[in-house]
């Protein structure tokens, strides 16, 4: 655990890869989330680490370095489901809090929701059905 | 939800938002750009980049027809991930009113 004036006071490439590592190594041991991560990744975890890198590197720094398409990606998860993205969010969250001050934490919390609620959208919004929709049971 | 090009990009297209959008969800028209609605991942980035202030939220009040306008031409035109020079005369329309009746051109850019 950090003291909280050793925490990061803004977002920089370096902070985005302690960051970036920290949380999948939460998201490795997860009950909810790891049997997901570990068939869509299911040997070598860098060259997804690499990509998370640029990925937040992308939208918190606005450095292009992404290109990807994540919503393709994403639908293409089998056994997906809405509430790991709630799951996925409170882990993130808590890695931000361990890493970066309160304000940082903040600016990363806003895009993860807004990115998780369209990735959300995009997977299980059906015109007929109300949203948001009821948990899966 | 999604982020939307709206008027203002119509002959402007300065083009930095495709430079900074880490999907690639800009599509090119003869004089605007427009965002894929189903690939927009809704980061923001774009934003705050627009010269033109041309880009907004879908959930801002008034824009049905831009997110309309939008996901038309995002199936058409092509794609663009590279920004070029921005027109000559972009900064003469900077902030004309209701381009899109004057000037609107459906026909698709040249693309990356």
């Amino acid at each position: 655990m950090i003291a909280a004036s050793e925490k990061l006071d803004h977002v920089s490439e370096d902070g985005i890869r302690r960051l970036v590592d920290a949380f999948y190594v939460k998201v490795r041991v997860d009950l909810e989330l790891a049997p997901i991560f570990a068939r869509a990744i299911p040997r070598d975890w860098q060259p997804h680490l690499t990509k998370m890198y640029a990925f937040w590197s992308s939208v918190m720094l606005t450095t292009g370095r992404y290109k990807g398409n994540p919503v393709a990606k994403h639908l293409n998860i089998p056994d997906i489901k809405l509430e790991l993205f709630e799951r996925w969010l409170a882990l993130f969250d808590a890695t931000c809090r361990e890493l970066f001050d309160d304000a940082t934490s903040a600016a990363f919390r806003i895009k993860a929701e807004r990115i998780a609620e369209s990735l959300k959208l995009a997977l299980f919004y059906r015109p007929d059905r109300p949203w948001p929709p009821e948990p899966t049971p | 939800m999604t982020f939307v090009v709206t008027d203002n990009c119509i002959k402007c297209k300065y083009m930095d938002c495709v430079e900074v959008c880490p999907v690639d969800c800009f599509y090119e028209g003869e004089n605007m750009l427009v965002i894929h609605p189903d690939e927009c991942i809704d980061c923001g980035v774009c934003e705050p980049e627009c010269p033109a202030d041309a880009i907004s939220a879908d959930t801002e009040p008034g824009l049905e027809s831009w997110v309309k306008l939008n996901a038309e031409y995002a199936s058409v035109w092509p794609n663009i991930t590279i920004k070029r020079e921005q027109p000559a005369d972009a900064k003469t329309f900077d902030g004309a009113v209701n381009k899109l009746k004057q000037y609107f051109s459906p026909n698709p850019g040249q693309g990356d």
